[in-house]
């Protein structure tokens, strides 16, 4: 195996799971964190990651940058690694979200920076399943192959698998809707619906994520596989049990800042909710699950009577998804 | 090409393409007599179709001895058969390109328009000379000017407009000459060389010959290795990305990527030889016509069913002189322009480029261009990368085609008419609408105005912010003023003017006209606002690219 050096942006849990994993490995890794405790930390929990807190000094030598921050975070990260990014440079995020007006986190990075190997991780990427030395499947979305040959050969050795596709919006898309998705579940367990609505509801949230997507310029058929349905059947990855959770307690009535401070790490959901919503405004694309869980998070609307009237619409997944493309 | 560079590129061109041909063979992913028999199949085919070619009989008999030696040739034999063929097409390919002679032609105050008229036909010298008309005043070349001299200056440029008529060729060596750059070289369809005396001075213009008949992937390397070579040697390009004039009117927006592919070629050779200035400028350049000469030509190919249209079309308005003469007469007596505008240089991967040359990111800082291609530390060819970033270079084209498309009173006068018409019948589809009419076949001219006036200042917020340009006419004109200006301009040149005014009333007399001068607003999302779908949809856009796509 190489030494291809691999530098992870960001403090949080996501960079101290990959340096964990990939300091296993013969991979050299630097960490870079601006915040001076998550540094600490890292430094304490994995001495042979090198940590810097100036973005120079960690992708210098790198043949693979890896943003391991939430969407909210990226554009300024990617704005802070823009002058230091070379065109040999491989890019992977791992975002589960959108920016500003629905951008996807590749055009995020795109926009500010010279790079063009950008790869999108989606799937379930369960890091917890890692500690029990069981697989960690994850999906990477790029259009150049070389993005998927230094992954590969990066994570060889390790329990993850890669699988592979060109479908970069498809599989940003599906992540940050799968969030979405995640809240309206939460909700419904919380308000015991039951687990026929839970079910529906999810299936919404795919058909929605579907026709978004394929709007977007994204497959169909990236919908129904790992990155799509196989994302949302886990329910105890971190992220979606956080999303579950923040969905749980505004549906018991708390306040979105009170449910957001109530658990640890980043809630993407709640702003691709408001963004899906108005982006579907001007799309003209119907995405009800999208504007109720948005009604909901902003105060507008009551989750029970809100999602009772989501669980009687029609679901033709299909039909609508490959619909909405002409 | 210069004749003392002829020789080398042609020399380098066969041991390119054999190259590409043994590295294939090694990696056993062809053998030499299944290459050679896929030329004879494609050449043999051709041959039996392509009876007016003027080399049918000695390109049957080299095909026919081939065909007879490689039953029992050796590999290297093959190879060497190989090797003859691409000498062969090589030597078709490659122009002749006197200075002298261009010096001449572009001093003589009347450049390439009139010459090349006149050299459609030679009689019309005495009778008409006088009265060609000017391109000089009719052409307005605009845009991002003394950027492109500049990266003339520092690298290699290659220009890519978008691709209506065949006067274009025309237009751009013009637009060229009168910037005071040297002449650009570019493929002309073999068919344009028919006449000898068109095809003698196109040659010495700098044109070199393309095939589209030729379908042999063969040839097809042949010719991408001979761009690529030019390109290395420091000869400046024109690239028709369409591939074939686009049927129907409409701006281009996916772009055929082999040939512009070739830029990026050219960067990486010339980074692997280390030449001092290996750079590549890949230039958009947009061409706007008030009327098109082929117009009639191209929408009916268009209109016609998908996978009958014409990939090659040889017997439209360009090849008869006198429809070429009246229009460029007829056109030009109403002062109209053409518009040829350049828009800002990128590198071969879609990043704009400052006056010196030097790649930005998005954010206007300079990066290395030569970091895109590294493998290993080394600059190096890889297939599907290039490809990907030659696709990105064909999105930042269109995005510029579509910034600097000059919408002209032919176009909004068209597109009002057609629009009203559509929303008049919601019921009948659009192609039916064109092609049989429907029962409301008319407009009121006060509602024509008013649609006028609506898209004007529709536009004209577009333009402001830079997403479109105008015409004069259509920049500060009123609607009345457009709309009579556009009806004038179809009823000087086409056998059936688009629309014509009777009375309070507009009657479109040539429906499918005037479907090919309002798609020239297609792409923008007028739509939403007209409360009409598009009318192009991605089907109708392949088809747009000459069918055969």
């Amino acid at each position: 195996m190489s030494g291809l050096h691999l530098a992870i942006l960001g403090g949080g849990r996501l960079a101290t799971r990959v340096a964990e994993l990939m300091t296993r490995t013969p991979a050299q890794v630097r960490v870079w964190a601006r915040n001076p405790r998550a540094r600490e930390t890292l430094r304490h929990a994995h001495p042979k990651a090198h940590v810097h807190d100036d973005m120079g000094a960690a992708v210098a030598d790198a043949d693979m940058v890896l943003f391991a921050v939430p969407a909210e975070a990226l554009p300024e990260v990617a704005d802070h690694y823009g002058p230091h990014a070379r065109g040999d440079h491989v890019v992977l995020h791992a975002c589960r979200g959108v920016g500003p007006g629905f951008t996807l986190p590749h055009a995020a990075i795109r926009a500010v920076t010279c790079v063009r190997k950008v790869g999108a991780l989606g799937g379930p990427l369960y890091f917890d399943e890692a500690s029990s030395q069981r697989p960690l499947v994850a999906v990477l979305a790029s259009r150049y192959d070389e993005v998927a040959e230094m992954l590969k050969t990066l994570v060889k050795g390790t329990p993850i698998k890669v699988h592979t596709t060109m479908d970069v919006v498809g599989v940003e898309v599906a992540g940050a809707i799968s969030n979405v998705a995640a809240l309206a579940s939460g909700m419904a367990d919380a308000l015991e619906m039951g687990e026929t609505s839970r079910g529906v509801l999810l299936t919404r949230g795919l058909s929605e994520a579907t026709r978004l997507g394929v709007r977007l310029g994204g497959e169909v058929s990236t919908f129904s596989g790992l990155a799509g349905v196989g994302d949302l059947i886990p329910r105890h990855v971190s992220s979606t049990r956080r999303h579950r959770d923040v969905g749980g307690l505004m549906a018991q009535g708390a306040s979105l800042e009170g449910a957001l401070q109530s658990v640890e790490g980043c809630v993407e959901g709640v702003a691709t909710a408001r963004e899906a919503a108005a982006l579907a405004g001007r799309l003209k694309l119907n995405l009800p699950l999208m504007r109720v869980v948005n009604d909901i998070l902003e105060g507008r609307a009551k989750a029970r009577p809100a999602l009772e009237e989501i669980l009687k619409l029609d679901l033709e997944l299909d039909k609508e998804a490959v619909g909405s493309r002409a | 090409m210069r004749p003392e560079d002829k020789e080398r590129v042609l020399t380098e061109l066969h041991s390119r393409v054999l190259a590409t041909v043994s590295r294939s063979v090694e990696a056993g992913k062809t053998r030499p007599d299944e290459v050679l028999a896929d030329s004879i199949y494609h050449e043999m085919r051709r041959l039996k179709e392509d009876r007016d070619s003027r080399t049918v009989d000695a390109d049957r008999a080299f095909w026919n001895r081939a065909r007879h030696e490689m039953t029992r040739a050796s590999d290297r034999a093959l190879l060497d058969l190989i090797g003859q063929a691409v000498d062969r097409y090589g030597n078709e390919i490659a122009g002749h390109f006197e200075p002298r002679l261009y010096d001449l032609v572009t001093r003589a105050g009347e450049p390439a328009l009139g010459l090349l008229l006149n050299a459609m036909s030679p009689k019309r010298i005495l009778a008409d000379f006088a009265n060609l008309p000017s391109l000089e005043d009719a052409l307005v070349v605009q845009g991002e000017l003394e950027h492109i001299r500049r990266l003339h200056e520092v690298g290699t440029v290659i220009v890519v407009p978008t691709h209506v008529s065949n006067m274009d060729s025309i237009i751009v060596g013009y637009a060229l000459y009168r910037m005071g750059l040297p002449p650009f070289i570019y493929g002309a369809g073999l068919n344009l060389f028919s006449n000898p005396l068109i095809g003698f001075f196109m040659r010495n213009l700098g044109a070199y010959t393309v095939d589209r008949k030729k379908q042999d992937p063969l040839y097809k390397e042949t010719l991408k290795e001979y761009a690529t070579l030019t390109l290395e040697h420091g000869y400046d390009n024109i690239f028709f990305p369409g591939g074939t004039r686009c049927r129907s009117g409409s701006v281009e927006k996916r772009l055929k990527l082999g040939l512009l592919g070739t830029g990026l070629g050219a960067f990486i050779n010339n980074l692997q030889r280390n030449k001092p200035n290996p750079r590549i400028f890949i230039v958009p350049a947009t061409i706007s016509y008030e009327l098109v000469l082929e117009a009639e030509t191209l929408i009916d190919d268009f209109l016609k069913e998908v996978g009958k249209s014409r990939y090659i079309i040889t017997d439209d308005e360009f090849s008869r002189p006198k429809r070429v003469f009246d229009f460029v007469r007829q056109l030009f007596s109403l002062d109209s322009r053409i518009f040829f505008t350049l828009g800002r240089g990128m590198d071969p991967f879609g990043n704009p480029v400052d006056d010196e040359g030097e790649s930005l990111d998005p954010r206007g800082r300079r990066v290395d261009p030569a970091r895109y291609v590294l493998r290993g530390g080394k600059p190096e060819a890889h297939e599907t990368r290039d490809a990907e970033y030659t696709r990105e270079v064909g999105v930042r084209l269109s995005d510029a085609y579509f910034k600097d498309n000059v919408i002209q009173s032919t176009h909004v006068t068209a597109r009002a008419i057609f629009s009203m018409l559509r929303r008049q019948n919601p019921s009948v589809d659009t192609l039916r609408l064109v092609r049989q009419g429907a029962e409301r076949d008319d407009v009121p001219l006060l509602d024509t105005y008013r649609e006028v006036e609506r898209m004007l200042t529709e536009l004209r917020g577009l333009a402001a912010r830079g997403g479109v340009r105008l015409g004069p006419r259509v920049a500060d004109r009123t609607a009345e003023d457009v709309v009579t200006d556009g009806l004038r301009h179809f009823s000087i040149y086409h056998t059936s003017p688009a629309a014509l005014r009777r009375g309070d009333r507009v009657f479109p007399t040539d429906r499918a006209l005037l479907l090919y001068y309002q798609n020239r607003l297609e792409g923008y999302r007028f739509e939403r606002e007209e409360g009409l779908r598009p009318v192009l949809t991605s089907d109708h856009r392949a088809l747009g690219r000459g069918g055969a796509a």
